[in-house]
């Protein structure tokens, strides 16, 4: 609720207008029965005049009534829209200043959903708590109070109802509940087992296992029947129970109107308003219990949202100049360790780069050499030592300045749906069509980009499915170079393309960014060839420096890769 | 309305065989709608029995006459009538939990049987997550449908009905004046129903716009940051917000002022009736007793009267909601099945070659992919496929466990066609080995039995330790006895290939296709891999669909595609000295300083 208030508030006005309304629909509702007694009264003395008169407000209550209903949604929808527009504001407002490794520890997906169902809850229930809850005790308390004077005598009946039908509840509500855990595991277990076949479908048919995977499944959604049927059961009771009680409480009620009919002669045209206060308190409850397990869910949705609110950004950068630094690279006795892990991934690393180097980083599969990469861009802050960026601590440099130094491609190469110019201007804001076109060049993409209708303007679909592999690696790239960084890290970044164009984009690197640092992580050794130094890790150390030929030469780990890569004897040709 | 009907016949094929069930809610629900329309009319009955008693009372020359005796009993009645109501309802509303769960339970398990015969163009042509959705979400509305808004069509259609014949019986013309305002809050309905349909789409485009960008930027949050994108993401951000707020806007304040609207209406016709009834029961021929009951019931009547139109008004979105997933699903139901061969031929492995005679294929019409391609293979031979993506090499592979079907041309097992052998059969004799493959959720041990459930551990063992995979499960703390799943990542992608090359030895089949990993798999794995694979297709003939051409340097056979066409064949060395296609992409492939 803390997180909910201050939005509440900002809204305040519709509040108002909502709850008042509510008020005027609830009044209305629970006058009518009063004005009905009085031309009860009216029929008994037979005084045509007050009939007229009371039938007239009647008239003008049941209107007042459905004007309030009509005003009472459309500001309840303000209020709930409003806050669910602000709240998802700055909870995304929240993600974009978390650090790679806030993200990493909710995981992107999980932060999705609670941008968008658990706002949606949340948005549904603050409709509702203006719509219908509010309105809930306000009749719940109104028609017990009018009942009371309608007939005080009768208090006990009611309370005796409203005793029973919230036992009722208790018992139904305690009995379910363990349901409910229930049917949401064999709900998760049914969709693991459609899941995997959907995926598997071929291991499936090629193994010839369809009965059995049959049979699984048939396990999994039985268990999930046979819950969903017990629920069921236990639900039937609820509403029979209900309104048997109600009816019991109504003659029991209508049978002391009688016994007393002597003394309380006016009681006679009480009964059917003294009826309706009971089925309004009865439906009160009735929706009041309901409400409880839709809040309970939102609740649920609520402190999810209130978790990623109160996360502080685990990295802050330093105000500054925005200006980019020099490409020169050193890493100082690093070591670091992934939130969560136990052994660090890096341990104790230290070299140095000169500004306009090429290096390459290779190793086996975790051995760290995305990691060591990803410590220069600052994704992450090492566990001790310093990595420093044009000889200043990367700790020390503002966000600004670092990014204008630091290019970063990724081997799992993500452009942004819209056009192939918007992705490149996302990086430089300026860039005119000459030099995308040289940036293009360089990362071998103006051949195929130039065969595109639109060209540079052509649509970049969702996931860019409209590119192939080594298409989407190409434009990564020419993203990656269109801002001439200092430094330019190419994680595995080429591993779709084949080794002439990878060959050709070094070339072009070479030539057109000879100022300009790159790092180069590959699988591949002969991605690495050229490199002027290579590094090469094992189990998050640097066992070697030096180029290929020292490194063939005196490297035992870099030997083995090599061996493992190399072409049968006399195959060169 | 095509919707409409292909959701009628969806339902009526799994409900059909509930007919004796659905009879006896319909009857139960009658005789419960009965009791309940009955009831006020035994209440109005004892207010002007009272009424009477009352008069009787008063006047002194009455009184020794005024008895209670009938009040009693006519509450007697009320209070049976409701005993009863209650009964046949609850025994109503177990059969259809019943009925709702068992059916819903049987649409879960049809769908899941109906996949595992599709052919597998559905599940290419159309994505995971929609097909998922048919579980999770349609399978899902209509149950939430059938659970709450089947009783409440059977209440309101029973207490419409009862209502309408007890109000004509007690008094017509304030049947008429109870009835009056329905056009008007008809006409209301349907205007409001069709604005909130109409905005209520807009919602949901809108926010599924907004959910695309939101995941979109999320996930690529590491670009996002590398790059200091921060400040565009959160700009185009605001726009979807903005708009959805919007769209939303109308979307709520015409889905939710329906039923403040039906209320209100209520609450005015309750007081017409009011106003009418009293003038009625003043300037009628009615005793003040009878009139002041017709008053009491018809008050009662009033308020029932609007109940029905309310329920179902407010069950329209589910109903709605229904109507979609029953025809989604049954989309799924009305696919084409497996092509199975009317009595098909057993198949005992293969004798003496497989051939590929002159075939042409294609997965969407007019666009060809293979383009008359001829190979053949002798037993115990290793093919390799070569090529640049989008060659057709996959394609191969799906022909010959028949995934797909040829469009002409074919494929022979000494000398039989592969279509005349059963299915069943002729996938027994063919294994294959994924480049991503699936695990199960289940114990290391189910997954590598998973082609035969009943093999022994020994076996199990057995084949891990040909495919290099052994050690890795023996350290781990539960053995094979891990339970593992397909999202969790106990495996790393490379050790997952050894742990699917482990499940094809164990069901030691004839023929073999390995589409090898491409990625993510570092050079010493490859290697680990590569030795699994020598030893796996040691004896067997085999496809090896090959990424990386060191795996298949020793193939017996190489055949290079290119575009769908067979551009080079032969071995290694004489593909070499042919200084093609092969020889260019082996040159740029391997380290040759």
């Amino acid at each position: 609720m803390k997180v909910l208030m201050p939005y509440i508030r900002r809204y305040r006005k519709d509040v108002y207008i909502a709850l008042i309304s509510v008020i005027a629909l609830v009044f209305a509702t629970l006058w009518q029965p009063r004005l009905l007694q009085v031309i009860m009264n009216a029929i008994l003395k037979g005084d045509k005049d007050t009939i007229f008169q009371q039938g007239i407000i009647l008239i003008i209550l049941a209107i007042i009534g459905i004007i309030a209903g009509v005003v009472n949604t459309i500001y309840s929808a303000h209020v709930a829209l409003g806050v669910a527009t602000d709240l998802r504001s700055d909870l995304y407002d929240k993600v974009q200043s978390f650090a790679y490794a806030d993200v990493e520890k909710f995981s992107a997906s999980n932060l999705v959903v609670r941008m968008t169902n658990d706002i949606n809850q949340i948005q549904q229930i603050v409709m509702a708590t203006f719509q219908q809850v509010s309105r809930i005790p306000l009749l719940f308390v109104g028609a017990f109070i009018l009942a009371m004077i309608t007939m005080p005598q009768q208090w006990w009946v009611l309370i005796g109802m409203m005793i029973i039908v919230i036992a009722v509840s208790l018992y139904t509500y305690k009995k379910m509940s363990g349901y409910f855990a229930k049917t949401q595991q064999d709900i998760e277990n049914v969709n693991t087992v459609a899941r995997e076949n959907l995926m598997g479908i071929r291991v499936v048919k090629s193994f010839v296992q369809e009965p059995h995977e049959i049979k699984k499944f048939s396990a999994a959604s039985d268990s999930l029947t046979k819950v969903t049927a017990k629920i069921g059961y236990t639900f039937a009771i609820l509403m029979p129970a209900f309104f048997l009680t109600a009816n019991i409480a109504v003659v029991l009620a209508v049978y002391l109107v009688g016994q007393n009919i002597t003394i309380h002669p006016t009681y006679l045209a009480a009964i059917t308003s003294f009826i309706s206060y009971l089925m309004q308190i009865l439906f009160a409850v009735i929706n009041g219990g309901f409400l409880m397990i839709a809040a309970s869910r939102a609740n649920i949705s609520l402190g999810r949202i209130g978790e990623v609110m109160k996360t502080d950004p685990s990295m802050s950068y330093v105000e500054g100049n925005s200006d980019p630094v020099e490409g020169d690279i050193e890493f100082d006795h690093v070591t670091f360790t992934y939130p969560g892990d136990d052994a660090p991934t890096l341990r104790d690393v230290s070299f140095k780069v000169n500004a306009g180097e090429m290096i390459g980083i290779v190793g086996a599969t975790g051995s760290g050499k995305t990691t060591l990469a990803q410590l220069i861009a600052r994704l992450y802050d090492p566990d001790s030592g310093t990595i420093k960026v044009g000889g200043v601590d990367v700790r020390q440099l503002s966000e600004k300045s670092l990014r204008k130094t630091v290019a970063y491609v990724l081997q799992r190469s993500t452009l942004f749906s819209g056009t192939i110019s918007a992705n490149l201007r996302q990086v430089k804001e300026d860039a005119t069509p000459i030099q995308m076109q040289w940036a293009a060049n360089v990362a071998q993409a103006s051949e195929f980009i130039e065969r595109l209708p639109l060209t540079y303007d052509a649509p970049v679909e969702e996931r860019s499915s409209n590119f192939s592999g080594g298409q989407k690696q190409r434009l990564s790239i020419t993203r990656g170079v269109i801002a001439q960084p200092k430094i330019l890290i190419l994680d595995d970044a080429t591993s779709a393309l084949d080794a002439k164009s990878e060959k050709l984009v070094q070339e072009a690197l070479d030539r057109d960014l000879t100022k300009t640092t790159t790092v180069v992580i590959a699988e591949k050794i002969s991605s690495i060839l050229r490199a002027d130094r290579i590094l090469v890790l094992d189990s998050g150390r640097i066992v070697g420096n030096g180029n290929h030929k020292e490194l063939v030469a005196h490297n035992s780990v870099y030997q083995e890769i090599y061996r493992t890569q190399k072409a049968r004897e006399g195959a060169r040709s | 309305m095509r919707d409409l009907k292909n959701a009628g016949k969806y339902y009526w094929h799994y409900l059909k065989k509930y007919w004796f069930g659905f009879l006896m809610t319909a009857i139960l629900i009658g005789i419960s709608t009965a009791c309940i329309v009955i009831a006020p009319t035994y209440l109005g009955r004892a207010v002007s029995e009272l009424t009477t008693y009352l008069q009787q009372w008063t006047n002194t020359a009455t009184r020794g006459d005024a008895s209670l005796g009938s009040f009693h009993k006519t509450l007697w009645v009320y209070l049976v009538l409701y005993l009863g109501d209650a009964s046949t309802l609850l025994i109503a509303s177990m059969i259809l939990a019943r009925i709702t769960a068992y059916s819903t339970g049987t649409m879960r398990v049809g769908l899941f049987r109906k996949m595992q015969r599709m052919q597998v163009q559905y599940f290419d042509s159309h994505s995971d997550g929609d097909i998922l959705a048919r579980y999770t979400s349609d399978l899902d509305n209509i149950f939430n449908a059938m659970n709450q808004a089947l009783i409440e069509i059977f209440l309101s259609v029973a207490q419409f009905v009862g209502i309408l014949i007890v109000m004509f019986n007690q008094n017509v013309t304030m049947a008429w004046v109870t009835m009056g305002s329905t056009p008007i809050a008809l006409i209301i309905a349907a205007v409001v129903m069709k604005k909130a349909g109409v905005a209520v789409n807009h919602q949901q485009d809108d926010i599924g716009k907004m959910n695309g960008y939101i995941n979109e930027q999320v996930t690529a949050q590491k670009v996002i940051i590398t790059n200091g994108l921060q400040k565009d993401s959160i700009a185009g951000f605001r726009k979807h917000n903005q708009k959805v707020r919007q769209s939303a806007m109308s979307g709520q304040i015409w889905s939710g002022v329906l039923n403040p609207l039906m209320q209100g209406m209520a609450l005015l016709n309750t007081a017409i009736v009011i106003f009418f009834g009293s003038w009625f029961a003043l300037n009628g021929t009615l005793s003040t007793g009878a009139a002041l009951a017709l008053v009491v019931v018809f008050v009662n009547y009033a308020q029932q009267y609007y109940q029905p139109i309310m329920s179902l008004t407010s069950l329209y979105g589910m109903i709605q909601l229904a109507i979609t997933g029953a025809r989604r699903v049954d989309e799924v139901r009305s696919q084409p099945d497996e092509v199975q061969p009317a009595d098909g031929k057993s198949l005992a492995g293969i004798k003496n070659e497989l051939q590929i005679d002159d075939v042409h294929f294609s997965y969407l019409p007019g666009k060809e992919i293979l383009h008359g391609v001829s190979i053949s293979v002798h037993k115990g031979e290793m093919v390799a496929l070569v090529g640049p993506t989008g060659s057709g090499k996959t394609t191969v592979m799906n022909l010959l466990n028949r995934f797909y079907d040829v469009d002409s041309g074919g494929i022979t097992i000494d000398g039989t066609d592969i279509r005349e052998f059963s299915l069943k059969e002729l996938r027994k004799n063919v294994g294959i080995v994924l480049q991503d493959p699936q695990l199960f959720s289940g114990t290391i041990a189910d997954n590598i039995r998973f082609g035969d459930p009943e093999a022994s551990m020994e076996r199990v063992i057995d084949a891990a330790k040909q495919a290099n995979i052994h050690e890795f499960i023996a350290s781990l703390p539960k053995g094979y006895e891990t339970e593992v799943s397909d999202e969790q990542s106990i495996f790393s992608a490379g050790q997952k290939q050894l742990m699917s090359i482990a499940r094809t030895i164990l069901t030691n089949p004839q023929l073999l296709i390995l589409d090898e990993a491409t990625s993510n798999v570092d050079t010493v794995t490859e290697a680990n891999i590569q030795a699994a694979m020598d030893r796996v297709i040691q004896g067997r003939t085999s496809f090896v669909i090959a990424h990386r051409l060191k795996t298949i340097l020793n193939a017996d056979k190489i055949v290079v595609l290119k575009d769908g066409t067979i551009i080079e064949q032969g071995n290694h060395d004489k593909l070499l000295a042919e200084d093609g296609f092969y020889a260019g992409l082996y040159r740029n492939q391997m380290v040759t300083d």
